[in-house]
């Protein structure tokens, strides 16, 4: 934990973004199993368009910054990437600017993980959650918050158009401690 | 003008101008409405993919010959009910099932797509009893499971059966022979002739030999469809033989002349007309089966005249069972795809050059050569035996024994497609995969149009992670047919394999769509839903699959496993159970079912399962690491470090069992050695997961030694 408070006092900046979203094989999106909520919307840009594949369609917030997205899940889980993808050259002043990541178990007991600054993004910006440590190539929490502190262009609101969590593979094989990585073993793990 | 306009529609038939076989058979039935001219309609409209207007003309037809077409149309439109009581005697009808073998066939899928099984069972087996050359009856027994021995079946009951056929059929058409100016339309017009005995009464030269066969066969009103006529002779004998056009090679052989000139006549229209029906809808999985098996029994006169190199001459590269003889209507038996168009349009050719060549050769003899007879008779079984044996073998999970008798096959039909691909599914089943690779590489090279196994093939590629092979495969099988479930399921494994699982179960649904009684794609669906993790999707899916083929033992593994990870582990045993009933030599099945013991807490009965297991199967080195992984939870420590010690020597290179040592020599306070292992199964490339666990675990060992450090300090 102390790593990672110092880490957060220093501030990331991402530039730019991917067209095309590439991620590893050994990820998988975790988004299905979370229940999604926004701090607030704008009537018709509400929270479905953060999930629904869209990119034309983006989730419009209508209060006061910071505003927050809030993913939780029924259980913990290793969460090890959040993708968003947002355009300054469409949304300009609704771009985010500054973004805060939280964990926790539930909204008492949220704290920053992660803290970017993004710059003139255009596309899929990748926010990894792990720390420098190997062992924290993960995330085990309950509940993750992706806070906008400010846009670009001191905007008010903000535009999103996209969000994707990710986490790791679980074991195909259920109820084993180790997953297999040799042909021999793998071949004769599983029937099809 | 009646036999006029039949000659021309039984011509179009005979070379696929279906739309012009339809408008001339309106004009027919139209002029001269009649029983017969409707059943040609049917016909028609059959050939043309037009079940629900055949359905509709025939509605309420009595006549044998009717029945079975509008049965037929009906089971085309998926109305099992109304199919069925088409079939069945009943008062009002003749006592018999319409169509002999080809009815009970027919009825006995009716029974299965309706899920009734012994019924369905009772059916096939009388269809072989009638015809013992209706091998797809046999291959329904063998999938349900009640299939008897192939020696029984294809035995000497079988031998005697066939020869009465034969014998009969030539008793019947000696007489009627000397018919040797054959052209197509000569036969037609002729057969149709006898038909229309009562409309054209002044058929001068044909009058004779009507009269003539008109004593041999029973009186009977219906003179279509004499069902004494269809007891003795089992359709296809006959009509192979009228349009089989051998090649010019076998001409040679008199008697062969002599037999096909003697079956020119009536007999040969009527079963043109029957096996036109049956071969007419050669894309979907019924016709197909069911133009397979006419097409095997057409194998019967072929070998029993010309002995069997001949018939293998023949034999263009397919499978043995599938005839594709030159003849047009057999050529629509088309088993695995649509690609042997170009045999058939030769053929056709081949028909007028051959039947030329009959009216040389004048067929002296008139008497039946019985030894050839007996001995042609005798090598068809004795292939159907071996075959019949291996599939049974292969479908009751007797790999072994299945691969066994398949050897016993010659070369050439060996390496047929049919059989290249039932030894492939062997080796699959004994997780062989390299050795099944082989051979489906072998099978798909030889045959690029067929496509049945190919999906098992896809599946053995997805094991053996060869990724751009079944890319490959998959994109060479689309191309050959977009329109099989086995080339989406091709497709779907090559999606599933990337890991891309969304996209790999719209493959597999759309090969759902296109057939859905293709048991394995639902099954591939259920994987995939699993690996979504949406395990009511999968359960769903596997439901599905079994209620098209209960032995479909992937389906119940499948279950078994989603409990397993909802944690159901009582009805996870109770799937596996099943599984293993079904195939009782899959070492994996009872890993997995020694697993859901062990998570039932039933540890005794979890380790005798592994032991089963490690037994059956030698190369799998998963029993041994499940047992280990079950005694280091029961505490015992030292039994387990043995077994994965042991372990370890096979296969050095996995990660897991490395790391599962490390665990078991921290408990047994080898602090050394665990982090020895913990540090090779590091280097092993784990997923990232697991690198994090091991990572942790090697941590919290240093404490304790530090601990005990500062103690002695």
């Amino acid at each position: 934990m102390a790593t990672e408070s110092s880490e957060s006092e220093e501030e990331g900046k991402i530039r730019g973004g991917n067209d095309k979203l590439i991620i590893e094989e050994d990820l998988r999106e975790m988004s299905k199993n979370a229940a999604w909520s926004v701090s607030s919307c704008k009537p018709g840009n509400g929270v479905t368009t953060l999930r629904d594949d869209n990119l034309e369609t983006y989730w419009q917030s209508d209060g006061l910054q910071p505003h927050l997205i809030n993913i939780q899940f029924q259980k913990k889980v290793k969460l090890q990437l959040v993708v968003l993808y947002v355009d300054f050259k469409l949304d300009e002043s609704y771009t985010p600017s500054k973004i805060s990541i939280r964990a926790g178990d539930g909204f008492h007991n949220l704290k920053e993980i992660k803290s970017v600054e993004l710059v003139k993004p255009t596309g899929w910006v990748c926010l990894s959650l792990s720390g420098t440590d190997p062992r924290e190539t993960f995330v085990n929490t309950f509940m993750l918050q992706i806070a906008i502190l400010s846009n670009h262009l001191n905007g008010r609101d903000t535009h999103i158009r996209q969000i994707k969590v990710y986490g790791p593979r679980p074991n195909p094989i259920p109820r084993q401690p180790f997953q297999f990585t040799s042909m021999e073993f793998l071949t004769y793990s599983t029937l099809r | 003008m009646e036999n006029l306009l039949a000659n021309c529609v039984e011509k179009n038939l005979s070379q696929f101008m279906f739309t012009n076989a339809i408008f001339f058979c309106e004009r027919l039935l139209a002029e001269f409405p009649s029983e017969v001219n409707l059943q040609l309609l049917a016909r028609c409209y059959l050939s043309n993919s037009q079940a629900y207007s055949a359905y509709y003309i025939l509605k309420g037809s009595k006549t044998p010959q009717s029945r079975y077409l509008f049965a037929f149309s009906c089971f085309k439109l998926d109305l099992l009910g109304e199919a069925e009581t088409a079939l069945l005697p009943s008062e009002d009808y003749v006592d018999e099932v319409p169509g002999g073998a080809a009815g009970h066939y027919l009825l006995g899928l009716v029974y299965r797509y309706a899920g009734r099984k012994n019924s369905s069972i009772e059916q096939f087996r009388m269809a072989l009893s009638f015809d013992p050359l209706c091998w797809e009856a046999y291959r329904e027994l063998c999938s349900l499971g009640a299939a008897e021995e192939a020696s029984t079946v294809f035995g000497n009951s079988a031998f005697q059966r066939l020869q009465e056929t034969f014998v009969t059929q030539r008793i019947n058409f000696s007489e009627g022979a000397n018919i040797d100016q054959l052209t197509d339309s000569d036969k037609a017009s002729r057969d149709t002739s006898l038909w229309r005995t009562e409309h054209v009464p002044g058929e001068n030269q044909q009058d004779p030999k009507i009269r003539q066969l008109g004593a041999d066969i029973p009186p009977d009103t219906d003179r279509q469809l004499n069902t004494n006529g269809w007891d003795l002779n089992t359709p296809s004998p006959v009509i192979s033989q009228v349009l089989d056009a051998p090649p010019p090679l076998l001409h040679k052989n008199m008697l062969r002349s002599a037999v096909e000139g003697s079956l020119m006549s009536v007999h040969g229209g009527r079963r043109i007309k029957f096996s036109e029906e049956m071969s007419a809808e050669a894309t979907e999985g019924s016709g197909r089966r069911r133009s397979a098996r006419i097409a095997a029994r057409k194998k019967i006169p072929m070998s029993q005249s010309f002995g069997k190199d001949s018939y293998r001459l023949h034999l263009s590269p397919s499978e043995s069972n599938c005839v594709p003889s030159p003849s047009s209507m057999i050529e629509k038996c088309r088993i695995q795809s649509s690609k042997e168009a170009t045999t058939s349009g030769q053929s056709i050719s081949d028909i007028g050059s051959s039947v030329d060549d009959e009216e040389n050769k004048n067929p002296s003899e008139s008497s039946p050569d019985s030894s050839s007879l007996i001995s042609g008779i005798s090598e068809v079984l004795n292939l159907l035996k071996i075959l019949g044996n291996g599939h049974r073998h292969l479908l009751m999970y007797n790999c072994q024994e299945a691969l066994l008798v398949y050897q016993k096959l010659s070369l050439k039909q060996y390496n047929t497609h049919w059989v290249l691909v039932q030894v492939g599914k062997a080796y699959f089943e004994l997780q062989d995969y390299f050795n099944a690779d082989s051979t489906f590489t072998l099978a798909h090279q030889k045959y690029p149009y067929a496509l049945e196994g190919m999906d098992t093939y896809s599946t053995v590629l997805y094991h053996l992670k060869e990724e751009m092979r079944l890319g490959y495969l998959a994109q060479e099988l689309i191309s050959v047919d977009r329109l099989s479930p086995e080339s989406w399921c091709a497709v779907g494994n090559c999606y599933s394999l990337r890991k891309d699982h969304d996209s790999a179960l719209k493959m597999f649904q759309r090969a759902i769509q296109l057939n859905e009684r293709f048991t394995y794609a639902h099954t591939l669906c259920g994987h995939e839903f699993a690996a979504l993790e949406d395990f009511e999707g999968a359960e769903r899916c596997y439901r599905r699959a079994l209620s098209i083929d209960t032995r479909h033992y992937n389906a119940w593994y499948g279950l078994g496993m989603t409990y397993l990870h909802l944690e159901k582990f009582e009805f996870a045993q109770h799937q596996f159970q099943l599984a293993l009933k079904i195939n009782p030599r899959s070492s994996i099945i009872m890993c997995y079912y020694g697993i859901a013991l062990h998570e039932s807490k039933k540890n005794d009965e979890a380790l005798n399962m592994m032991e089963k297991a490690r037994l059956t199967d030698a190369k799998n080195p998963l029993p041994k690491y499940y047992k280990a992984n079950i005694l280091a939870s029961l505490g015992d420590y030292h039994k387990a470090q043995k077994v994965l010690e042991e372990l370890k020597e096979c296969a050095p290179q996995e990660s897991s069992v490395h790391a599962l040592l490390g665990n078991i020599y921290k408990q047994l306070k080898l602090y050394d050695k665990a982090v020895l292992h913990f540090g090779t199964a590091l280097d092993l490339n784990p997923s990232p997961s697991d690198a994090v666990k091991i990572k942790a675990y090697m941590e919290r060992l240093v404490i304790p030694d530090e601990l005990a450090m500062e103690e002695n300090l």
